[in-house]
């Protein structure tokens, strides 16, 4: 059964609609947002150099008390303080798991997946199509990106005034 | 589901080839592909190791088609700056992001799964701010954080010709090449995507959304995309190809919000 166009137009209006005002509404006073790191760090004043009130999970549910700015006072029932809106969501994240079975939670992966070479299976992949080039360049690359370590992102964005340095 | 066990197993298998076919470890490994068939469900839960197959592998793709990286430190060092600095707020933080430039003087930018985003460098040579950088990487961040190229293998015909793979559970070697085969067609599924289709234009847009307000949240002009698009069009550059992949400029320029172009 085919909807009148007019008909699904209006719909899709709507929904789209009801998902900006869900998405509004989770960043006020009130609204609930998730944690997206594996360890995310409240603070007990909405500032980067603020002192530590604590920290909670990946994907921990957490009421909204107050909104400042870019920064929302948060807590999860037991842990309390600020956090910086980039490090939560207004969805619960997903926590994909591994070949074990086992949560790959938000983790410290950035960096040291980076400095692995290329899978066993990507290398075959490489062979198989002809682009041990592209390969080289791939190398290459990973150990460009594993000398620049996260105490490098956080600096540029203090020097930078991004993210929690705004 | 049945579907998406097949593709679980077809992915999982395709590292197969670096045993050598070794016989003694394939029921340990058929044992890992059902485990992992279990805790699947939808392309947003193929796991970890699966898109970092996928996703080096069609790195290569993209870093083949497009002549190779542009092998320069600074450059490499400053779109990685950029780029981690918008991908540590996104909603996928713990992927090993990796940045780089292609070789290649036409305008674009392409993203594989677990966190390879690239650039043409006839497009970073016109991204000279980081606001407009910033506003670049962010659309192809949320193609990775949306799963838009797993999407579109776990939909993928190829699916179907590995059903009888997964249904024997065999370690017949004709069997395995089949299970490569069907990895191989899967990458260039997704390499015809980036190179020729396209995604489609609702998935496009949605991405320049998600990238705006992901610069915006993590401190960058919220117009950097909408200035280089803008830019782009007023030039009308029939030289060579301009985002040929994407849709037409001023249809993504109407959908993004009027935001002022970034300071000089």
């Amino acid at each position: 059964m085919n909807a009148h166009p007019n008909l699904s137009r209006g719909l899709v209006i709507a929904l789209a609609l009801t998902a900006t005002t869900a998405a509004l509404a989770a960043l006020a006073a009130g609204g609930t947002v998730y944690s997206k790191h594996f360890k995310t760090p409240l603070l007990a004043e909405p500032s980067p150099l603020a002192a530590s009130a604590g920290e909670v999970a990946f994907a921990r549910k957490l009421t909204i008390k107050e909104v400042r700015g870019h920064w929302l006072r948060v807590s999860d029932g037991s842990t309390k303080g600020w956090v910086f809106a980039g490090n939560v969501s207004d969805t619960k994240p997903e926590d994909v798991k591994g070949l074990d079975g086992l949560p790959v939670a938000a983790s410290q992966t950035t960096v040291t997946a980076a400095a692995r070479p290329l899978t066993p299976a990507a290398n075959d992949y490489a062979n198989r199509r002809n682009l041990q080039e592209a390969r080289a360049d791939l190398d290459w690359l990973n150990a460009q990106c594993h000398q620049l370590t996260e105490a490098d992102v956080q600096r540029f964005l203090q020097e930078k005034k991004k993210g929690e340095f705004q | 589901m049945k579907i998406l066990t097949i593709l679980v197993l077809a992915l999982v298998l395709a590292p197969l080839s670096q045993a050598q076919f070794d016989f003694g470890g394939l029921s340990k490994t058929f044992d890992q592909a059902k485990s992992a068939a279990k805790m699947l469900k939808g392309a947003a839960g193929i796991g970890p190791e699966e898109e970092k197959v996928i996703g080096e592998s069609v790195a290569l793709e993209i870093v083949g088609q497009y002549g190779g990286l542009v092998r320069d430190p600074a450059v490499v060092a400053r779109v990685n700056l950029v780029g981690r600095s918008l991908a540590r707020y996104s909603s996928r933080p713990e992927l090993a992001w990796r940045f780089a430039v292609l070789q290649s003087d036409t305008v674009n930018a392409f993203s594989a799964p677990d966190g390879y985003v690239f650039i043409t460098r006839g497009l970073y040579d016109l991204a000279p701010g980081d606001d407009v950088l910033a506003g670049i990487l962010g659309h192809e961040i949320a193609h990775i954080t949306g799963r838009h190229a797993l999407k579109i293998v776990a939909r993928g015909e190829f699916l179907s010709g590995a059903s009888s793979l997964a249904a024997q559970q065999s370690s017949d070697v004709r069997q395995l090449d089949a299970q490569l085969q069907h990895f191989d067609a899967g990458v260039g599924q997704i390499a015809d995507t980036l190179f020729k289709n396209g995604f489609d234009p609702q998935t496009e847009f949605a991405a320049d959304q998600d990238g705006r307000a992901l610069a915006s949240i993590t401190g960058y002009a919220p117009g950097g995309l909408r200035a280089i698009l803008t830019q782009l069009q007023q030039q009308g550059d029939k030289s060579r190809a301009i985002f040929s992949t994407h849709p037409p400029l001023k249809d993504r320029i109407h959908r993004l919000p009027d935001d002022p172009p970034p300071a000089a």
